[in-house]
């Protein structure tokens, strides 16, 4: 997976990403929060953040094995 | 050696001179390496990589094993070109490889005359008593192939990005008819083809297409091409390709070319390239004068190049046939035709019986059944022994200059392995196809294992009109071409010729790394079954060759020693580079000065000529010392924070990281980030403040300034800066989203000057002028004024982190300069990191050595912020047990038993010398002027109380230090400087 498809600007070389970490499972306490993670191989819910960009925090759901990404949510309060 | 000029389908006629191993030659423009050697009667190019044994020219592509050329004059070398891969320029200088002290006589070829030991896996059996290393710099010398060069000053290759609908990766007829159909179907195409010319084999197989002679059809494809506005990239080669990326390189074999590598993202790849002919293993197959049958119908067509006078064909499929017409036709004599198949199977095709007997006819020996089990002659080939395949010990030697051997072709699968894919026999070929593709890549042509024009030309056209359909290109892509060229070849499978077991250690299985069948009959007999492990201690399929001609021989030789079949054997996976790239290519522009970014803050010049030693700490380049003040930065250091305590100082702190926080909801969100109140600071002052990360240890310390109700300015540790952004959007955006809070990195927005120590103030006050020195008088610990400064915003700052009276300034950059020199001027001299950082060890304020992402505010003594403290993030975790454990350590100060000794930092601090458990270890440590011994901070076990005595051990110096620990404020406890 070499672009990312930033809703705010568009789809953009994945240089300009940074890879935050993934989500913990909903309804995690604080400790599992921090240190658990659940592996799926093929559906990783994921914060990455265009940061040579707009600096946008991005939600991206996508399938860790073959790189396909399937959503990519704008976090944040304005929408575009 | 005739100056007469050649013709053929490469050439101009322009002659070019040049020089191989010294001697000069003349070739023509179009020439290759090989062909302009071959045509000057040079046969022996190269030496084998193990044995030494003599080689000439097998193959005419990058496939070529042995015929590879340094080019260039030392230092700017170019090695290991393959000569057919080489065009001819005028003046190049060329020099074969492995050989000492020449290609004809090599001496090292005597001391490998051993061939037992020096088989496959030598080296973990040989040359190991008494020690290995006596003998690797001899094996070292004596291995590889060609030298490195000496210099730096390669010349950088250009980068192009490119983007695209439709990639088509070779420009052979599959190629040309799979970017034809998709460019006439609207789509955006570009066509990739190594060679300089296009058309791949085209040009020696006597085609017609759609009726009209294949080079005609060819230039008219590629104007029709351009017209659509395709890009075409001659002489260039796809490396890789992976994850919608495709990498290609053009490199023309030395150094007056430019290099340009190509990164394209097309939507979809289509791989059409081509088959590579391989050969069959017999005695003595690799003597110069054996080569490929297409290698030898290239030279012709191409070059005008006999590559001998009368020649034997070997193979096991019709296309002998056709090239003996070829042949006898230019004038070569072919002696014999060598037909592995049995009388059977040519009786059952008549086609074939007549062009047998047009051969017959012209004089040509047409064996079948039968196979050429030995080459003869050692620096060039002078006969071959054939043998029916039904008695090989009756052999009979037909003399020949020119041996030409055929087994068929393999499929070029190694792009179409870059990603994942599996490798598929295919029975026709007796090879394997790359499948299972994700998709965005397909296959076509050859490359898929068709090996007959007309349906390989079909099979292109229907592979480029689905890769523009898929990139919704929807115009018609016309019809098919209708191809005519050579016929089916109807192989019929032949690895090597019968041997007795003694001569296999003579059949030659991968040329380039001297792999024999003997080799693989050894390391099958060692253990190793499996063809990855087979690649790897044999080298089977390494080198530039990458198992071109070698991977699938090598494959059924072993399933044939195996007794199993050649798809369960399997070939080993290939990876990138598919072809050998220069380093220098890899990097690009990324080396030097752009291998990094370097940020300089705006006092860099006055540093840089005012006798500052600079160096890079994270992106930015800091002052460590000044020059005029000591020889060292330990001297240097010593001194400028002497003077700072005795008079004072300025420090350049722009790099400071720096956040603008504002909007109706900022101090209740900085609350929430920081473990102490922000929503508590009063407009006009500040207050140091810490935060935590989500597991609770300490992230970041700095001193946040309210500007106004709802505005702040947070300040961060340079080496944070871009980290806490991210942090403090993270929770704007993500967390606590729906907040309105305003953030702004302002960290190149303002340059911070600190005047610190006894003058500061004064000095200050005079420098500033107007009412400042009022304002200045007026600012108690923690408080900030703001006024203009010869025309731009200026705040001051009274804070201090070096214990001395002191004054950060924050000043727009264009001011930087001027109050800086005007500081200067007035009798504040500079101090750099070095200086900075004994002054706040001298204090026991906090940096990175303490703050190191795996201590808790507990740990560095502030739990009373903890106590007082917000319910922040990280605060939840804060409260795990393991933090009030008493073996945990916690942070204090130390200093030596004898008050004069040397704490070395990171020495590990036990009770005694010979304990094996360390309770802590040393953070930061220095010589203190103030106090006048060294001094340090550190890390020790919450149950060691102050005044204790403890070893500081430094094991890779070997020393013993006797420290006593202290309180981490080892000068002006009280401090009373700062609030003077």
């Amino acid at each position: 997976m070499k672009r990312l498809s930033c809703p705010f600007c568009g789809s953009r070389e994945l240089e300009e990403f940074l890879f935050h970490k993934t989500l913990p499972e909903p309804g995690s306490d604080a400790y599992a929060a921090v240190y658990e993670r659940v592996n799926r191989l093929d559906d990783s819910h994921e914060y990455w953040q265009h940061v040579h960009g707009c600096r946008a925090w991005l939600y991206v759901r996508r399938n860790p094995s073959t790189g396909e990404v399937h959503e990519t949510v704008l976090l944040g309060g304005s929408t575009p | 050696m005739s100056s007469k000029l050649r013709s053929g389908t490469r050439l101009g006629a322009t002659q070019l001179r040049f020089r191989f191993d010294g001697r000069d030659y003349v070739g023509q423009s179009g020439d290759t390496a090989a062909s302009a050697l071959l045509a000057s009667g040079v046969r022996l190019l190269g030496r084998s990589m193990k044995y030494r044994r003599p080689r000439g020219l097998m193959a005419a592509g990058p496939e070529e094993p042995n015929a590879l050329l340094t080019v260039g004059t030392r230092p700017l070398i170019v090695p290991n070109v393959p000569a057919p891969q080489l065009v001819l320029r005028d003046g190049m200088r060329l020099h074969s490889q492995n050989r000492w002290p020449s290609l004809r006589y090599d001496l090292s070829s005597l001391l490998q005359a051993g061939g037992g030991v020096f088989s496959a896996g030598f080296y973990y059996k040989t040359f190991i008593w008494p020690s290995w290393r006596r003998y690797e710099t001899l094996i070292r010398n004596l291995a590889g192939l060609g030298p490195a060069p000496g210099a730096a000053d390669i010349p950088v290759p250009r980068i192009e990005h490119l983007s695209c609908d439709v990639l088509v990766g070779g420009g052979g007829p599959a190629g040309i008819a799979a970017a034809l159909a998709a460019a006439r179907a609207g789509a955006n195409v570009v066509l990739c083809e190594r060679e300089p010319v296009l058309g791949g084999e085209l040009d020696f197989e006597r085609a017609t297409v759609d009726g009209r002679e294949a080079s005609d059809w060819v230039a008219v494809s590629l104007a029709e091409l351009a017209g659509h506005g395709a890009r075409i990239l001659a002489g260039t080669a796809i490396v890789g390709g992976s994850d919608g990326l495709v990498v290609a390189h053009t490199e023309p074999g030395g150094l007056a070319g430019k290099a340009t590598v190509y990164k394209i993202r097309p939507r979809r790849f289509v791989i059409a390239m081509g088959a590579i002919e391989r050969p069959i293993a017999f005695v003595d197959n690799d003597r110069p004068g054996v080569m490929l049958l297409g290698a030898a119908e290239r030279l012709l067509a191409r070059y005008g190049v006999a590559a001998g006078a009368s020649a034997v064909l070997f193979g096991n499929h019709d296309r002998l046939y056709q090239a003996a017409q070829r042949f006898v036709a230019a004038g070569i004599r072919v002696r014999a035709i060598v037909d592995t198949r049995d009388a059977g199977t040519l009786e059952r095709r008549p086609a074939l019986a007549a062009l047998r007997a047009g051969m017959m006819r012209a004089g040509v020996d047409c064996l079948v059944g039968s196979a050429v089990v030995a080459a003869h002659g050692r620096l060039e080939v002078n006969g071959a022994s054939v043998a029916r395949r039904a008695a090989p010990d009756e052999r009979r030697r037909i003399e020949c200059d020119l041996l030409l051997v055929t087994g068929g072709w393999s499929p070029a699968v190694h792009a179409g392995l870059h990603e994942g894919g599996v490798r598929r026999y295919a029975g026709a070929s007796a090879a394997f196809v790359a499948d299972g593709q994700p998709g965005w890549r397909a296959t076509t042509g050859a490359a898929r294992g068709i090996l007959e024009l007309g349906a390989v030309v079909k099979d292109g056209h229907a592979a480029g009109a689905l890769a523009a359909q898929a990139c919704g290109a929807g115009a018609a892509p016309g019809i098919a071409p209708v191809a005519v060229g050579d016929c089916e070849p109807a192989l019929e499978a032949f690895w090597r010729s019968p041997a007795r077991r003694a001569e296999e250690k003579r059949q030659f299985v991968d040329l380039q790394n001297d792999v024999t069948v003997a080799d693989l009959r050894q390391v099958l007999a060692e253990g190793f079954i499996d063809i990855e492990h087979i690649k790897r201690y044999t080298a089977l399929g390494m080198g530039t060759e990458q198992g071109r001609t070698s991977a699938v021989l090598g494959a059924a030789i072993v399933a044939e020693l195996k007794g199993e079949e050649l798809p369960g054997v399997g070939i080993a996976r290939t990876r990138p580079p598919y072809h050998p790239m220069t380093l220098a290519s890899l990097a690009g522009h990324r080396t030097g000065d752009q291998l990094r970014v370097l940020r300089r803050t705006p006092l860099y010049a006055w540093h840089a000529s005012h006798r500052g030693v600079l160096e890079s700490a994270g992106y930015w380049m800091r002052v460590r010392y000044y020059r005029s003040n000591g020889g060292d930065a330990t001297a240097a250091g010593i001194e400028e924070a002497r003077r700072v305590r005795a008079h004072g100082g300025i420090v350049d702190g722009s790099t400071l990281g720096k956040i603008e926080v504002a909007g109706r909801d900022a101090a209740a969100y900085l609350d929430r980030l920081y473990l102490t109140k922000a929503s508590t600071i009063k407009v006009g002052r500040s207050k140091y403040m810490i935060n935590l990360r989500e597991d609770g240890m300490v992230l970041d310390d700095g001193i946040v300034l309210r500007l106004a109700p709802d505005r702040f300015l947070a300040t961060t540790s340079s080496a944070h800066a871009e980290h806490m952004l991210a942090h403090f959007e993270h929770y704007r955006d993500v967390e606590w989203s729906g907040r309105e809070v305003a953030l702004a990195n302002v960290t190149e927005a303002w340059a911070v000057i600190v005047v610190a120590g006894p003058s500061s103030r004064a000095t200050l006050g005079m420098v500033l002028g107007a009412d400042w020195p009022a304002r200045i008088g007026a600012l108690t610990h923690m408080d900030f004024a703001a006024a203009p400064w010869q025309g731009r915003e200026l705040r001051v700052l009274r804070a201090s982190f070096s214990g001395e009276l002191a004054f950060e300034l924050h000043c727009r950059p264009a001011s930087a300069v001027p109050l800086w020199e005007a500081l200067a001027a007035a009798g504040l001299p500079p101090y750099g990191l070095e200086a900075l950082d004994i002054l706040r060890l001298e204090k026991g304020y906090l940096v990175s050595s303490e703050l190191t992402g795996s201590t808790t505010p507990g740990d560095l003594g502030m739990d009373a912020l903890v106590r007082l403290g917000n319910r922040c993030v990280g605060r939840d975790l804060l409260d795990r047990p393991a933090f009030q454990d008493p073996a945990r350590p916690r942070l204090v100060g130390l200093r030596a038993a004898d008050g004069k000794a040397v704490i070395v930092g990171g020495a590990q601090l036990t009770l005694d010398a010979r304990a094996t458990r360390p309770l802590g270890y040393v953070s930061s440590s220095a010589y203190s002027p103030a106090v006048g011994e060294w001094i340090a901070l550190a890390f020790v076990a919450r149950s060691v109380a102050e005044g204790a005595e403890l070893i500081a051990r430094d094991p890779l110096r070997g020393s013993n230090t006797a420290v006593r620990v202290a309180p981490p404020v080892h000068f002006d406890a009280g401090a009373e400087r700062m609030k003077s």
